[in-house]
């Protein structure tokens, strides 16, 4: 009897440590083809889950467990909950993004402005509007990525 | 930005111009085209001229406390208008390059 509870707690220890790495690796998600805007919400949730077998673990094996099961199960229990703070402090840090709500809008004519490109020179929106790309013809549209820069 | 390095020559045939903006200065962009292998044009903002004027600076988004641009994209036509625009949540989330030349392909 003793034994079955504690080998049942011991997999939901185990399950709990597997979903817990699953949740850590879950940040390396946004490398594939999939909807990106589900992944944060997978990087935050699935560690959650892993701290709750472990501790659901540990609570039911409390009682009448072995002892290194106690403390593998604190240990296990102690990791998870380092793995899933990293989630919830990334989560919150990526996206802690101004709105922008004064973002010229879809319709909108957009600012012109100069700026140096890599090499130094002063280059302006309008110039690269009329410039000719690849194939010599002027292009139709600008694709404008802002990013964070300091790589 | 490597998804558009990528499909660069799907990009020109479409008759798309990609443009990156950021605080880098130019050696720093220069470092970043070489080591990456981007060909298309990169733009310093030091000033943050251009950020501010399209209302994107993150204060304090830096790794050291800098003011930095928020992630942003925006296809602008030849009249220099917005066709398309996104500013993501997360800046773990960014549109994909196909997502953008389905966009840049909806212009007339």
């Amino acid at each position: 009897m003793v034994q079955t509870q504690e080998r049942r707690s011991s997999s939901l220890l185990w399950w709990g440590l597997l979903i817990t790495v699953l949740g850590f690796l879950s940040n390396f998600l946004y490398w594939l083809p999939i909807p990106q805007g589900v992944i944060p919400w997978i990087n935050l949730f699935v560690p959650l889950i892993g701290l709750v077998l472990l501790a659901l673990g540990l609570l039911r094996s409390w009682s009448g467990a072995s002892l290194w099961l106690k403390g593998l199960g604190a240990f296990l229990g102690l990791l998870s909950a380092v793995v899933l703070t990293f989630s919830v402090w990334i989560f919150f840090r990526a996206r802690d993004v101004p709105r922008s709500g004064g973002a010229p809008q879809v319709g909108q004519k957009v600012p012109d402005f100069t700026l140096q490109d890599s090499t130094g020179q002063p280059v302006s929106l309008s110039q690269m509007l009329a410039n000719p790309i690849a194939n010599s013809t002027r292009p139709k549209a600008l694709l404008l990525v802002f990013y964070r820069g300091y790589w | 930005m490597r998804g558009i390095q990528k499909d660069l020559l799907e990009f020109q045939a479409a008759g798309i111009r990609p443009v990156a903006i950021s605080v880098d200065p130019p050696e720093e962009s220069a470092k970043l085209r070489t080591t990456a292998g981007f060909t298309f044009t990169f733009l310093s903002d030091t000033r943050m001229d251009a950020i501010r004027r399209y209302d994107l600076v993150h204060r304090g988004g830096g790794p050291e406390g800098h003011d930095i641009s928020r992630p942003a994209e925006f296809l602008i036509d030849s009249s220099g208008i917005v066709r398309w625009e996104n500013f993501t949540e997360d800046i773990r989330v960014r549109p994909k390059a196909d997502q953008m030349l389905a966009a840049a392909k909806n212009i007339p």
